[in-house]
């Protein structure tokens, strides 16, 4: 499914778009509200001629919508509706979207797997005992299952690019700033952005267009002017200068993976590209994961600390405010997000800062320098998106400290580190199931990164892909 | 010093939220791990290092003007208010 498969079409049509998006949540539990589609389209208003006319477009459910329930699939938030759309809600509507509702979550952006909604499990539409990775798990699936060509995410530890990779579709997580944040219920905010699932990558470079660009109600939207990214791309991959991630690489031990890369990139050195291996010290590669723990823990829980049952959301009962703030954060927040809120209070403590919380801050900075330096010689870094195929729930994907997990599996946090512009790109189909590749731009360079993605699309012709069973 | 469950529960009770014992089970294990994690930033040398706060260090956001701009109606601040008595949100009894 394409955003040019809508233009010229009766928007009426996206009644029987929305009942089979209903009937295939069924199966793949990725929805927590349908929106009213049938009163959007009364209310449509639209020149044909607009970007997204008649578009569908689902919202990941930590964008506020006015006048929809918005949770973050957070119990705590189950019962809030916003008075206020999102700057990028906004954004989208002008450009003629019709929003058909509010994707699951790991509950508040807090999980990579798309287990922890407080809707249960989402489904993975190529295997449905697969999971869809996280935490933009809802957002993903629909892309991917053929029942919207856009669907929006956010991204802080790679909760875009990874289920992107997991559902074979196209992930965007574009430089930090460069789409408002203004409405988006925060997870960490030096690493969150507001990022995008499409089948293609042309759809890909419009959708940033749309939704790009200053905002005065985010201060830490850019300045940068917003390029014709679509209209610029040029997918000629010769004389391009690729770096292939070495560590990653090397830490991927499933077996299956690397007959179909090595094929992969054979097939772009045809094309003229010109690929390295390039090696990013393996320590920062270790400190990965454990700076990013503690950086987004400690900004969750202070960014946290509003949802407390007493001006908005879910309150439980208590003698005194105090009873009901801890009744109503117990009750109102899964253990996993309660255990990370005290990973991230103890790092914060006077005494742990400097040792913890600052010295993370620290090496966030090396690592970025480590990155500028592995970039200084490249359009773009290249590596797998991951390390597996989608794995079922049971599958060991604990936070151990093997090297698959803590770097195959957590490379992606370069981008939200430097805050660089990086997308992931379907490649093949390993036992049924997708893999994909991650790249790596230079900050505000998407027309790079958009341009390499395009050449590697034309080259593994998965365009459009989606599981079309639903 | 021994992290035991009063410990944790101490500490979760600071950001007002509670753990059962099994929680605070779970909790333990992955405090271990953490900070076995944490010994990874030791390896990093960061000496006369910057602390990274954002990515970019461009100026985005100015002092802007003393003028009312996106104010909120006394309705859209009570929406979504569990309990509201007068126009106000309603809470148990602070002062006693």
């Amino acid at each position: 499914m394409r955003i040019q498969d809508f233009k010229n079409k009766d928007i009426h049509e996206l009644v029987d778009l929305q009942a089979r998006l209903v009937s295939a949540n069924e199966k793949l539990n990725a929805v927590v509200s349908f929106c009213d589609v049938d009163a959007q389209i009364k209310d449509y208003k639209m020149k044909e001629d607009a970007p997204l006319f008649g578009t569908p477009v689902v919202l990941k459910d930590n964008i506020s919508t006015k006048g929809v329930r918005t949770t973050a699939s957070s119990r705590i938030l189950d019962n809030y509706v916003p008075f206020y759309d999102a700057t990028v809600v906004k954004k989208l509507r002008d450009a003629g979207a019709i929003f058909t509702c509010k994707s699951a979550m790991d509950e508040l952006g807090m999980g990579g797997t798309g287990l922890n909604a407080y809707t249960g499990k989402v489904n993975n539409p190529y295997d449905l005992e697969r999971i869809t990775g996280g935490s933009s798990s809802g957002s993903a699936a629909l892309v991917a299952a053929g029942l919207t060509p856009l669907a929006i995410g956010t991204d802080t530890g790679d909760s875009v690019r990874k289920p992107a990779a997991y559902c074979g579709i196209v992930g965007v997580k574009p430089t930090y700033g460069r789409i408002s944040r203004y409405g988006v219920i925060p997870y960490a905010s030096s690493l969150d952005h507001v990022g995008y699932f499409t089948t293609n990558i042309e759809d890909a470079a419009l959708a940033l267009e749309v939704m790009a660009g200053r905002d005065d109600q985010d201060m830490t939207s850019s300045y940068k002017e917003v390029e014709a990214y679509a209209s610029l791309l040029n997918g000629d991959l010769k004389g391009k200068k690729i770096g292939i991630i070495t560590n990653v690489i090397d830490a991927i031990v499933d077996p299956r993976f690397r007959p179909s890369f090595d094929a992969f990139t054979k097939k772009l050195e045809e094309k003229g590209t010109i690929l390295e291996m390039v090696t990013i010290d393996q320590d920062l590669m270790n400190a990965l994961l454990p700076t990013y723990f503690i950086i987004s823990n400690a900004e969750a829980t202070a960014n946290h600390s509003n949802l407390d049952g007493i001006r908005f959301g879910m309150r439980e009962p208590g003698e005194d405010l105090n009873e009901i703030m801890i009744n109503s954060r117990t009750k109102g927040f899964s253990s996993d997000v309660r255990n990370r809120f005290v990973i991230g209070s103890y790092s914060l403590f006077v005494e742990n800062q400097d040792k913890i919380f600052r010295k993370a801050q620290k090496v966030r900075r090396v690592i970025v320098e480590a990155v500028d330096e592995a970039l200084k010689n490249y359009d773009v870094l290249l590596a797998p998106a991951a390390g597996t195929l989608a794995p079922k729930p049971d599958d060991s994907y604990g936070e151990d400290l093997n090297n698959t997990f803590m770097v195959a599996e957590n490379h992606m946090l370069l981008g939200n580190f430097s805050g660089y512009p990086s997308i992931t790109v379907p490649y093949d189909m390993v036992d049924g199931m997708p893999v994909a590749i991650n790249l790596l731009a230079r900050a505000f360079d998407e027309q790079t990164m958009f341009n390499v993605a395009k050449g590697i699309e034309d080259v593994t012709g998965l365009a459009g892909i989606t599981k079309e069973d639903f | 010093m021994e992290k035991n469950k009063a410990y944790f529960r101490k500490l979760a009770n600071q950001i007002m939220i509670d753990l059962s014992d099994d929680e605070i089970e779970i909790l333990q294990k992955e405090f271990e791990v953490t900070l076995r994690k944490m010994d990874l930033l030791d390896k990093i040398n960061t000496d006369d290092v910057k602390e990274m706060v954002y990515p970019f260090e461009l100026e985005t956001h100015f002092l802007r003007e003393d003028e009312i701009e996106n104010v909120i109606s006394q309705q859209e601040a009570l929406e979504n208010a569990p309990e509201v008595k007068d126009g106000q949100i309603l809470v148990p009894k602070v002062v006693k």
